[in-house]
C-alpha cells in the first residue's frame, strides 16, 4: 500500500471521524470494523515512527553528527545493519525539494518492512584535489570543496524488528 | 657610493638564525626597561595618568604611567612590573607598546579616546617552533571609567580594508608599498630596505576602529617572523605603529613609529554586498577551539619538498609527462591538471607545418609538428629529432602558445612559447631545474626571436619587449569549478596570487618572482616562479580582451616532471598606481 505521507493526518482524522460513529451495526461488522481500524492504525503508527526514523536520520546528516559527536556512530545507530550506514561521504545536506512529488512511505502487508520515496535537494561537496599550489592553499584555510545542488530521490527501505523501525538501505536516485 | 640597498638575499632566500629562548630573552631584556626607540617625538598623552583596561575574554590590565616614558602595570591582579614605554597618538587614537620585563611578552594597545576603547595586541616570541616568530593575540575590550558603565561596542575585525593599497614612508625613513588584497593576508614590497623587487606576503589582521581609522598587522611568517602593525586613517593617510621582531643579521628591531603615505588605489571585493566579514579565515578547523594567538598562515617552504639534483634525476627518469591525454571536456589527471580546466579548445593549426624559433640568446629550434598533440624538435646543428607531446592554443588571431618538454636536456627543460605568426616574432620561457637553492625548484630563462618559415620574413629588429603595462593592476583568474584565486602584480619581477574563500573574500595569499611581456595591446605573456614554495614554473597569456588566460605548467617533486595546461576565466579587479615607484632614478634608491 502505498499511502501519501503528506496526507495520512488528513486520513487520520477521516478514521477518528469514523470512531466517533455510534455502534449500531451487528457484532461481527463492529468486529470486522474493529480489526481493520487496528490495522490502520499500526499502520499509522508504523508510518509515523519511519517519518521519525527519516526525519533523524536526516538531522543527523545535515548537522554531520558523526564529526560533531566524534563518536562515529550517530548515524549507524540508526541502520538495521551497520555496513548499511555507508555513505556517501560527499553528501553535505538534504533538503525537502517541495517542489516534487509528496513524500511516500510504503508499509509491507505483514508490517516487517516499508520502503520511502522522498524527493530532495542533495547539497554535494566535492574535494578539490591538491595537485596545485592554489588547491594546496584553497585546503589549508579550511576550503577547498566544490559544492552543488542537485534534485534527487532518495529511497529508502526500512525493516522492523523488536527494537522498532530501522534503515536497510538508502540509495539516491537521478530525477 | 650609496645605491639602491638590494640585499644579498631576499627574504625568501635567507636562512633565518634558529634563534633561542635565552637568546631572544637576552636581546629583549634591555628594551623591556628602555620601551620601544622612535624617531618622531613620543607622545605625553598618558603621563601621570592611571587607566584601567578591562577585555572580554583576556586580561584586564592596569597602567600607572609615569614620566619619561615609564610605566607600571599590572595583568589580571598580580603583581606590579615596571617597564619602558612609547605612546604616539593619531586624531584621538592613542597607541602605546610595551615589554615585560623578564619575559618574552608585550602589549600593543589601540585606545579611542573617543569611545573610551580599546584594542589590545598581545605579543610573545618562543610560541612557534620558530622562536623568533611573533605572535599576537587580539584582545577587545575597553577602558574603564569611573562610575560610567562599560561601553558595549567593540572594535572588530573588517574587510573594509581589502582592496585598498597605500604607500608609506615611516620616520624612520623606510618606505613600502602595501596592498592589502585578501581579508586575511596582505602584501608588502620594501622599497627601501630591499630595493623594491619583489612584494612579499604574510598573515594579516584587519580591525575596524571607526570609518576612518583602522588597525593593520602583519606578522611576517616564514621569513624573520617581525611583527608590523599600525593605526592608519585612511583620509589623511597617516599612520602611528610598532614594529617588533629580528631581522636578517638577528639584530631586535622594537620601534614605535609615525608614517605618511600615499593612497594608491582600490581593488575590487568579490563578497556578497552587505558581507563585511572580517574573518573570512577560520582560526582552527570547523569544530575545533582554536588556539591562543592561532590563525591559518601558509607556510609553503615547510611543506615543500626538497629535492637534490640525483633526486631530481631520478623522479624525472621515472616519470615525464607533458599534457597526459583525455577524452574532449574531461580534466586530464595530473599535477596540477586542475589548473586547466578552463583552459578553452587547443588548435591544431601547427599540424603539418615546419618552421624555426631563431632566438637572440639560445639556439635555434628547429620543429616539425606532426599533428595537434605530437611534434618533433631539434637545436639547430643537431642531427636528430626528438618527438614530444605538445599542445597549443591560440590566444588571439595569429597568436599561438604552445609548450612541449625537451627530453635528454641535462636540467630537463621545457619550453613555454608564445609564437605571432603576424609578426614573426616568438617569446620562450625556458624553465629549467637543477637550481642552485632547491633542485626540483624551477628557474626560467627569457629569450626573445622571430619565426623562420616559408612564406614569412620575420622582422630584423623588432621584437617581443618587457613590459611594465601589467604592473600594478590585479586580475582574477577561475581555473576550475572551486578553483579562483587572483593575480596582483605588485613589481616589475613579482607577483603574487590571492586564493579566494567560500565567501569569495581574500583568504591566503602568496607570491613569487614574475617577469611580464607584451605580446600585443591587451595581450601579455607572464611567468611567476613559485619559489621557496613548491617551486612550480607558471606561464600563461593574457587576453585582456577576451578575459581569458591559456598558459603552461611546469613542475617537478618526487613524482615526477610535468607539464599542464593552464586556463582560466578572468576578472579585472582594479589598479593600483605603482609603476612610478620602479622607475629607473638617476641616482639614489628604487623609491
Amino acid at each position: 500500500m502505498t499511502n501519501d505521507a503528506n496526507s495520512t493526518r488528513r486520513s487520520f482524522l477521516k478514521s477518528g471521524a469514523l470512531l466517533a460513529v455510534p455502534l449500531a451495526a451487528t457484532v461481527p461488522a463492529a468486529v470486522m470494523a474493529d480489526e481493520g481500524l487496528k490495522a490502520r492504525l499500526a499502520r499509522l503508527e508504523d508510518e509515523a515512527a519511519i517519518r521519525q526514523l527519516h526525519q533523524t536520520w536526516l538531522r543527523r546528516i545535515n548537522t554531520r553528527a558523526d564529526d560533531t559527536t566524534r563518536e562515529g556512530d550517530a548515524t549507524t545507530q540508526l541502520f538495521a545493519d551497520p555496513k548499511g550506514a555507508a555513505f556517501d561521504q560527499s553528501v553535505r545536506s538534504i533538503a525537502a525539494d517541495h517542489t516534487g512529488q509528496p513524500d511516500a512511505i510504503e508499509v509491507a502487508a505483514d508490517g516487517k518492512s516499508a520502503a520511502g520515496r522522498f524527493q530532495c535537494a542533495v547539497e554535494i561537496e566535492t574535494m578539490i584535489t591538491q595537485d596545485c599550489t592554489l588547491a594546496r592553499m584553497a585546503h589549508a584555510q579550511g576550503g577547498g570543496f566544490v559544492r552543488r545542488t542537485e534534485r534527487r530521490l532518495l529511497k529508502v527501505e526500512y525493516v522492523k524488528d523488536s527494537g522498532g523501525w530501522a534503515i536497510a538501505k538508502v540509495e539516491f536516485a537521478l530525477v | 657610493m650609496p645605491g639602491t640597498p638590494y640585499p644579498k638575499e631576499q627574504m625568501h632566500r635567507i636562512t633565518y638564525t634558529k634563534l633561542s629562548e635565552r637568546q631572544i630573552a637576552d636581546k629583549l631584556s634591555t628594551v623591556a626597561a628602555s620601551g620601544p626607540m622612535s624617531v618622531s617625538p613620543l607622545s605625553d598623552v598618558f603621563a601621570g595618568k592611571s587607566i584601567r583596561i578591562v577585555t572580554d575574554k583576556g586580561p584586564a590590565l592596569t597602567y600607572t604611567f609615569g614620566r619619561n616614558n615609564r610605566l607600571s602595570m599590572t595583568e589580571n591582579g598580580g603583581g606590579a612590573v615596571e617597564a619602558g614605554y612609547g605612546a604616539l597618538t593619531l586624531g584621538n587614537v592613542a597607541f602605546f607598546s610595551h615589554m615585560i620585563p623578564g619575559t618574552q611578552r608585550g602589549y600593543a594597545m589601540v585606545i579611542d579616546q573617543d569611545k573610551n576603547l580599546a584594542t589590545v595586541f598581545e605579543l610573545w616570541f618562543s610560541g612557534y617552533e620558530d622562536n623568533r616568530e611573533v605572535q599576537r593575540e587580539i584582545h577587545y575590550g575597553y577602558v574603564e571609567q569611573p562610575g560610567q558603565e562599560a561601553p558595549k561596542a567593540r572594535h572588530v575585525t573588517t574587510n573594509r580594508i581589502e582592496g585598498k593599497g597605500f604607500y608609506w614612508k615611516q620616520d624612520t625613513g623606510a618606505e613600502t608599498l602595501e596592498f592589502y588584497p585578501s581579508a586575511s593576508y596582505s602584501n608588502f614590497v620594501e622599497l627601501s630596505r630591499l630595493g623594491g623587487e619583489l612584494g612579499f606576503c604574510a598573515p594579516s589582521d584587519y580591525i575596524k576602529i571607526n570609518d576612518d581609522l583602522y588597525v593593520y598587522t602583519r606578522t611576517e611568517c616564514e621569513f624573520s617572523g617581525t611583527f608590523t602593525m599600525y593605526v592608519m586613517d585612511l583620509n589623511r593617510v597617516e599612520q602611528v605603529g610598532a614594529r617588533l621582531g629580528f631581522d636578517a643579521s638577528d639584530a631586535l628591531e622594537y620601534y614605535v613609529f609615525r608614517g605618511k603615505g600615499e593612497w594608491l588605489g582600490q581593488l575590487a571585493q568579490f563578497e556578497k554586498f552587505g558581507d563585511e566579514n572580517g574573518a573570512p579565515v577560520p582560526a582552527a578547523p570547523a569544530g575545533q577551539t582554536p588556539a591562543k594567538g592561532a590563525r591559518r598562515v601558509y607556510r609553503p617552504l615547510k611543506t615543500m619538498a626538497k629535492m637534490s639534483k640525483a633526486d631530481v634525476d631520478a623522479a624525472v627518469a621515472k616519470r615525464a609527462t607533458a599534457f597526459p591525454a583525455a577524452p574532449p571536456g574531461v580534466v586530464p589527471n595530473g599535477p596540477g591538471a586542475q589548473m586547466g580546466a578552463n583552459r578553452g579548445p587547443s588548435t591544431g593549426w601547427l599540424s603539418g607545418k615546419s618552421f624555426t624559433l631563431r632566438y637572440d640568446t639560445a639556439p635555434a629550434m628547429e620543429y616539425r609538428v606532426d599533428d595537434a598533440e605530437n611534434l618533433n624538435w631539434r637545436k639547430q646543428g643537431d642531427s636528430g629529432w626528438t618527438r614530444a607531446r605538445y599542445q597549443a592554443w591560440e590566444s588571439a588571431p595569429g597568436v599561438i602558445l604552445f609548450g612541449h618538454l625537451l627530453e635528454g636536456a641535462p636540467n630537463h627543460d621545457g619550453h613555454s612559447i608564445v609564437v605571432d605568426f603576424h609578426q614573426g616574432l616568438v617569446t620562450c620561457f625556458n624553465g629549467y631545474l637543477n637550481t642552485p637553492y632547491f633542485a626540483n625548484e624551477a628557474g626560467v630563462k627569457i629569450v626573445f626571436g622571430v619565426i623562420e618559415m616559408e612564406g614569412l620574413i620575420p622582422p630584423k629588429y623588432n621584437r617581443h619587449q618587457f613590459t611594465d603595462e601589467m604592473v600594478g593592476r590585479a586580475v582574477s583568474q577561475n581555473y576550475a569549478p572551486g578553483l579562483t584565486s587572483m593575480h596582483l602584480y605588485t613589481t616589475l619581477h613579482s607577483l603574487s596570487w590571492i586564493i579566494f574563500t567560500d565567501a569569495d573574500a581574500g583568504g591566503l595569499e602568496w607570491s613569487g618572482p614574475a617577469a611580464y611581456v607584451k605580446i600585443r595591446d591587451g595581450l601579455f605573456f607572464m611567468y611567476w616562479l613559485e619559489e621557496a614554495c613548491n617551486g612550480t614554473l607558471g606561464t600563461i597569456l593574457v587576453n585582456l580582451h577576451t578575459m581569458r588566460d591559456v598558459g603552461v605548467g611546469y613542475s617537478c617533486g618526487p613524482n615526477g616532471l610535468s607539464m599542464s595546461a593552464v586556463g582560466a576565466h578572468e576578472r579585472l579587479a582594479g589598479q593600483f598606481d605603482i609603476k612610478r615607484f620602479y622607475q629607473v632614478k638617476t641616482s639614489g634608491g628604487a623609491a
